[in-house]
């Protein structure tokens, strides 16, 4: 199988018209990525080369919408790195939600919103749903759909499951879910609580006084200087000794960063923003 | 004139990885970049076992991580790792090739874009196609394709698919491939 190669001027050249026709300034995104999500879509829709790409997304509103549902890459499964879920499960989410009430907690970009369902699913469990306010942030407009209709793929269903076992020693997913076909689909009064907000790539308007952040594997789809800017935005949202965490092997490491947060969990990357 | 390596296996390979690692000294002028099929919630004890009796240092990076020679850079437990233009490490979560997430043809792929012919690609014993990919893209930016001698494997799908798609410039054994990597200023 051999996949359509963008070339650099190509690239640049897309960069420039989705910043030119549609306003949102993709060039801070980590490039090897970038160029592999736009040859992804050339190829998928027949679009056979870079001009086509162009053409399209310049004629067709509806398919900026697709490209821009494309480059939120899903969550891989439900739970995933277990350890950091039984961290929440057992240390976090009690101390921190059993005595609060709108507890806010955001994912600036939901993606397949899967860490979002599983927030609510151990909360949930712990009988602490009530005591939470979700923000869920998203690029895309069908992401934000998907994710209130509760839609997931099928063939997720095993993964999800074996990752749930690895948390909880008794039962399954299964009373959460609605089986149909391929597709499946999260019980949405789990989720009742959550406010959606659709987001251009800079955060002109970002959740205040939030309590903690689940931004994991999305931010290694920048470059560092966007990496930086997401980050400050994190920091600013959060109160002070409010968490954010990011993916495993994601680090906070910018210019006096260690002046705005502290590693409290090294193995699952919690970090905790400083009292002033 | 090379400016680094990209080495893909399966773990069945795990032995003849820590084989040539072990014998590279601390001075081993290049990176080596390792993708390594693997399972994929098992986060922990793959790369301490790498480093046991390494003189060069082994890591999973983290994103964005500058490349440094005389480092090996193993691809983490369900992460995509792609070599960035301005050679950093840049980790992804993008949905599997190949069944594989590592994917060794995503690594080799992203290595030959920012490398060209600087780069060296070794495929090791395995267990799918995953790589053969990889190393025609590799060769194809003039790269230089090792493949290990099929002989040696005990699982040769993943060798004789790169050697079925890409002419290779050497097929050699886990001796010869050390040796050749000795040999290396």
């Amino acid at each position: 199988m051999n996949r359509y190669e963008l070339g650099i001027v190509d690239t640049r050249n897309i960069i420039k018209t989705l910043q030119d026709v549609y306003n949102y300034d993709f060039k801070n995104y980590a490039l090897t990525f970038f160029k592999r999500r736009v040859e992804k879509i050339i190829i998928s829709k027949n679009l056979k080369d870079a001009d086509g790409f162009i053409n399209k997304i310049i004629a067709e509103k509806d398919f900026f919408e697709i490209f821009l549902q494309s480059i939120c890459v899903e969550t891989t499964e439900m739970f995933r790195d277990p350890s950091l879920w039984r961290v929440l499960k057992e240390e976090i989410f009690p101390n921190k939600i059993q005595d609060s009430i709108n507890f806010k907690i955001w994912f600036p970009e939901v993606a397949s919103g899967e860490e979002l369902y599983s927030t609510a699913i151990i909360l949930k469990k712990l009988n602490l749903l009530k005591n939470v306010k979700f923000i869920a942030s998203s690029l895309s407009d069908l992401v934000i759909e998907n994710t209130q209709k509760g839609i997931f793929d099928a063939k997720k269903i095993e993964v999800n499951d074996a990752n749930y076992k690895r948390i909880f020693s008794e039962g399954d997913l299964s009373e959460f879910f609605t089986q149909e076909g391929e597709k499946a689909f999260w019980d949405t009064s789990l989720i009742e609580n959550t406010k959606f907000i659709k987001q251009n790539i800079i955060f002109d308007d970002y959740p205040k006084g939030v309590k903690l952040v689940l931004f994991r594997n999305q931010m290694i789809y920048f470059n560092q200087i966007l990496q930086e800017r997401y980050t400050k935005i994190n920091y600013n949202g959060l109160v002070p000794g409010g968490y954010l965490i990011v993916g495993n092997n994601e680090i906070i490491d910018y210019w006096n960063s260690d002046k705005d947060f502290t590693l409290i969990n090294k193995e699952e990357s919690i970090y905790k923003k400083k009292l002033s | 004139m090379y400016k680094a390596v990209v080495i893909g296996g399966s773990a069945g390979s795990f032995q003849v990885i820590t084989k040539i690692l072990n014998s590279l000294p601390i001075n081993f002028p290049l990176p080596v970049l390792l993708s390594l099929h693997r399972l994929k919630h098992v986060r922990s004890g793959f790369v301490e076992a790498l480093s046991i009796k390494s003189s060069i240092p082994i890591v999973e990076p983290y994103d964005k991580e500058n490349i440094k020679p005389g480092k090996g850079y193993l691809a983490p437990a369900n992460y995509h790792m792609y070599i960035e233009l301005n050679k950093r490490i840049a980790l992804s979560t993008e949905e599997p090739v190949n069944h594989s997430r590592p994917s060794i043809d995503l690594t080799f792929e992203t290595a030959a874009q920012a490398y060209r012919d600087k780069l060296i690609g070794i495929i090791l014993s395995g267990a799918n196609r995953d790589g053969a990919n990889g190393l025609k893209k590799l060769k194809q930016a003039g790269g230089l394709a090792i493949v290990q001698d099929p002989n040696e494997c005990q699982v040769k799908t993943m060798t004789e698919a790169s050697l079925n798609l890409t002419s290779v410039d050497h097929i050699f054994t886990t001796e010869q491939i050390i040796k050749f990597l000795l040999n290396l200023k």
